[in-house]
């Protein structure tokens, strides 16, 4: 998720593309098509991300008006939700993941969907009635191959070394959360201080993905929670080959990213086809390549890059133990860190 | 006595008074009243939260006193120079500095001590802005100036006899600094100690921009991240009793104990100096010289990159609309505030002039608002009007309206020494000339025109640059130059940043201007 790796002006687009949404907005709702309304993370609707070609593949059969918001980060994403409660104006939230899954449903914040999962790639075993999965990762440590020559081969290396790390805030982002689950399931009890060792080398905690890879690009530091999908990026679109993913002999957390109506959309009609979309070949081709995830789709065709990328050893942890336990595990990293 | 036309209606002025009061009572309810079931007092032995509170005590006592340490000499070192137009502009470039919205200073700060900061290869490998060190630059840098204006002021008001006496005595230098330079100004350095101290303490944006992660954390960031990152409004509120007990109690400490006057010209300035020997005179043009680098640094560490994307006319454009909603915004607090501010003092002058001691609870009802930092003004109503409210619709409006209340003290001491001077002038005056009550008004209003002026100024200022009240109710439909400004600092668009704190530096170098016009020069 979160690649939006075009550094130069992206902010403002961004925010230019928000203006321009909204003004957009005010115009469709003088005229009579449907709106709906999408909340989802930043570089998702970035003019890189696949937000502009979704909305759209979308709108060229839907009639009807494709609304971003944008949010820092997915986590961000369900706190709205619940800050917001019945006043929620969202009928899509995309971009929360199966960390947060459990959390969103027990709340009541989504509503069951009507997309079947025929086409999705079997590896997944997906069949959430409430969310529909639209694209899937591994969390990974990139690193610059021409500045480190011998990167870390596990977490519990990289925790004891004294390499430069930035990673992102597990209240506000999902990485930082995958972050958190992947310390928890290789540390056990011993999390905390395994966290306190970290905070001796990490140059900052941030908001968002987009802010921990913008300052590891810059040359802050010499790791940073990312994707290990993310060199693929860098071959495709910038034809660099030394930003790597670290191979961990922990294994690595895998993230499914997912999407789900939200529980007071009145849209429900429109909002399965807009789920429905989000996984037909057309989107799932789009996805990958500025996104840079992994399609959840049979048979997408990706670019060569992607042959490349490592192959880790997945770490499977449940909605439920997730969802029962982040509160704890966030207390704890937070105590931790905050020494 | 009787009550004459300027008595007209003899509650004038307290529904204003009334309004202040009920905001802040609502807010307290909301604080007191939400989940009180719920209310988690195992909060206050977590480990983290001895951590931030740890931390906002650390970083608000070194920058208080870093902030002072390096005013003193420098307002010596002003006060032995001779009156010339620089020194005025330096004095000038003082008030800019502490009223400028927080985040284009935190933008220079990072163009110049970031990592690619243009001073940071100087600073060796191990250098990171990020942090205690971060934070400290950036709030004295902030308060500096003040502290220096304060001491400076003081420093004049020594009158021309005591240095002729000084003279005559044959006074050593550390004599002539005990008996007269520390006297004259020791009462203030505590102060401002203490003032800084609680400015620091309530700080939100430089923490927010310069922390760094959770090593690092204020109590009122911890607030806002309680409540926007967990929701988890308890503990929001737990931290936010903790924020008001402290910083309030410091603040009416501090306030009691006397009123720092750093806005105000000095009264008759001083022509006789004391003549510093050579190395001494020297010394003091080097440090001047250094206080001069120092508050231009970072605001020149703009140029480069403004220069860099002045031609990327399609990010001017994006420009405007944040720009006219932080314009708006300005504009609706200031006329709020100071309406209020002004309606509020009417109590408080009838007071007066009837000799009235309810005059001095009157004064405090006014400012009481300065004790209760905004973002526990801001939870508190959030808390309470969530249940109630299309938050997102009406954000903006709240917005405006707590960024009204909360300069209402601000105004008031701005307009409260003129309206007195007013009172104390024409009072009798206008009654023996039974004016009406409309003809009356007409002539306080010309005669406080440029005490308005000179508060609305200030008060714009304070308003456009917020970025606490924005956090907690801002839209992202009508996001605003700081809250803009921050977004790009944050993620490394410093050019962006730059261009946008550049035209923000514009605005508020405009106010500014406008600000010393209206009071007499400056000695």
């Amino acid at each position: 998720m979160h690649h939006l790796f075009t550094r130069a002006v992206s902010f403002s687009r961004l925010a230019h593309s928000l203006i321009a949404v909204s003004a957009a907005a005010f115009a469709a709702s003088a005229s009579a098509a449907e709106e709906l309304t999408v909340y989802t993370y930043d570089s998702f609707v970035s003019e890189w991300g696949p937000g502009p070609a979704l909305e759209k593949g979308f709108e060229a059969t839907c009639q009807c008006d494709v609304k971003f918001v944008a949010l820092e980060d997915g986590v961000s994403i369900l706190n709205r939700l619940r800050i917001e409660g019945k006043k929620a104006k969202a009928d899509v939230v995309l971009g929360l993941d199966t960390g947060l899954i459990e959390e969103t449903r027990k709340e009541g914040l989504v509503q069951p969907h009507a997309v079947a999962f025929d086409a999705l790639t079997p590896e997944l075993k997906w069949s959430d009635k409430d969310f529909v999965p639209f694209d899937y990762g591994y969390f990974s440590f990139i690193y610059d191959s021409q500045k480190i020559k011998q990167p870390a081969q596990s977490l519990q290396e990289l925790v004891d070394s004294s390499a430069s790390v930035i990673y992102q805030d597990p209240r506000t982002s999902t990485p930082g959360q995958g972050m958190m689950m992947w310390m928890k399931s290789a540390y056990g009890d011993q999390a905390e201080s395994a966290w306190k060792k970290l905070a001796q080398h990490t140059v900052t905690v941030t908001k968002g993905w987009w802010e921990a890879y913008s300052m590891f690009l810059e040359g802050d530091a010499d790791y940073v929670l990312s994707y290990s999908t993310s060199p693929a990026y860098h071959q495709v679109a910038e034809d660099k080959t030394q930003y790597k993913a670290a191979l961990f002999s922990e294994g690595h957390v895998m993230q499914v990213e997912v999407a789900a109506i939200a529980a007071n959309s009145e849209k429900k009609e429109l909002a399965n086809r807009f789920l429905n979309f989000l996984i037909s070949q057309e989107a799932q081709e789009i996805i990958p390549v500025t996104n840079w995830m992994l399609p959840v789709r049979k048979g997408v065709k990706l670019p060569e890059a992607f042959d490349t990328l490592i192959q880790p050893k997945s770490i499977e942890l449940t909605p439920e133990y997730i969802a029962a336990n982040r509160k704890a595990w966030i207390k704890e990293w937070r105590g931790a860190v905050s020494q | 006595m009787k009550q004459g036309a300027f008595t007209t209606g003899k509650w004038a002025g307290w529904p204003a008074l009334c309004f202040v009061a009920i905001a802040t009572a609502l807010a307290f309810g909301g604080l007191i009243g939400f989940n009180r079931n719920e209310f988690d007092w195992s909060y206050f032995s977590d480990p983290y939260f001895l951590a931030i509170l740890r931390f906002t005590l650390l970083q608000a006592t070194l920058s208080a006193l870093v902030s002072v340490a390096l005013a003193w000499p420098a307002a010596l070192a002003l006060s032995y120079l001779k009156d010339s137009l620089h020194k005025r502009v330096f004095l000038s470039l003082c008030v800019l500095c502490f009223v400028m919205p927080t985040l284009i200073v935190i933008t220079g700060i990072i163009s110049l001590l970031g990592r690619s900061g243009s001073l940071s290869p100087l600073l060796g490998e191990d250098w990171n802005l990020y942090g205690l060190s971060g934070i400290l630059i950036a709030h004295v840098y902030l308060n500096l100036p003040f502290a220096v204006r304060t001491l400076y002021l003081r420093l004049q008001s020594i009158p021309d006899a005591s240095w002729r006496l000084a003279r005559q005595l044959k006074l050593t230098r550390m004599q002539r600094f005990l008996q007269l330079e520390w006297a004259a100004t020791h009462s203030s350095t505590w102060l401002l100690l203490g003032f800084i101290f609680v400015i620091c303490f309530n700080s939100f944006a430089v923490v927010l921009a310069l922390g760094g992660g959770p090593k690092a954390t204020t109590l009122e960031v911890a607030i806002y991240q309680a409540l926007k990152y967990d929701f988890n409004i308890s503990e929001a509120l737990a931290l936010a009793w903790v924020q008001l007990l402290i910083a309030g109690s410091a603040f009416l400490l501090v306030s009691f104990c006397g009123k720092v006057s750093w806005l105000s010209p000095a009264s008759a300035p001083t022509q006789l100096r004391p003549t510093a020997t050579r190395p001494e005179a020297l010394a003091y043009r080097a440090l001047y010289g250094c206080c001069w680098l120092f508050l231009l640094a970072p605001l020149l560490a703009l140029i480069p990159r403004v220069i860099d994307g002045a031609a990327d006319m399609t990010f001017w454009s994006s420009l405007s609309r944040p720009l006219l909603v932080t314009l708006g915004l300005g504009a609706i607090s200031t006329a709020l505030s100071i309406s209020l501010a002004y309606s509020a003092l009417r109590p408080y002058r009838r007071a007066r002039l009837q000799g009235s001691s309810t005059a001095l609870w009157l004064d405090w009802l006014t400012s009481h608002s300065l004790a209760v930092p905004a973002m526990v003004l801001s939870v508190g109503l959030f808390v309470l009007l969530l249940p109630h409210l299309d938050l997102d619709h009406w954000g903006m409006w709240l917005v405006a309206l707590i960024n009204g209340l909360i300069t209402v003290p601000f105004a008031a001491s701005q307009l409260k020494p003129a309206l007195l001077n007013f009172d104390s002038q024409y009072h009798r005056l206008a009654q023996s000339l039974k004016l009406t009550s409309w003809r009356r008004r007409r002539i306080e209003w010309s005669y406080m025109a440029p005490a308005i002026r000179t508060a609305a100024a200030f008060v714009a200022m304070l308003a456009m640059g917020d970025v606490a009240i924005y956090s907690i109710f801002g839209s992202q439909d009508f996001v605003t130059l700081p809250w803009l400004i921050y977004g790009y600092a944050s993620t490394y668009r410093l050019t962006e940043a730059s261009l946008a704190s550049m035209v923000f530096l514009g605005v508020c170098g405009l106010l500014i201007f406008y600000l010393e016009k209206q009071s007499p020069r400056h000695a």
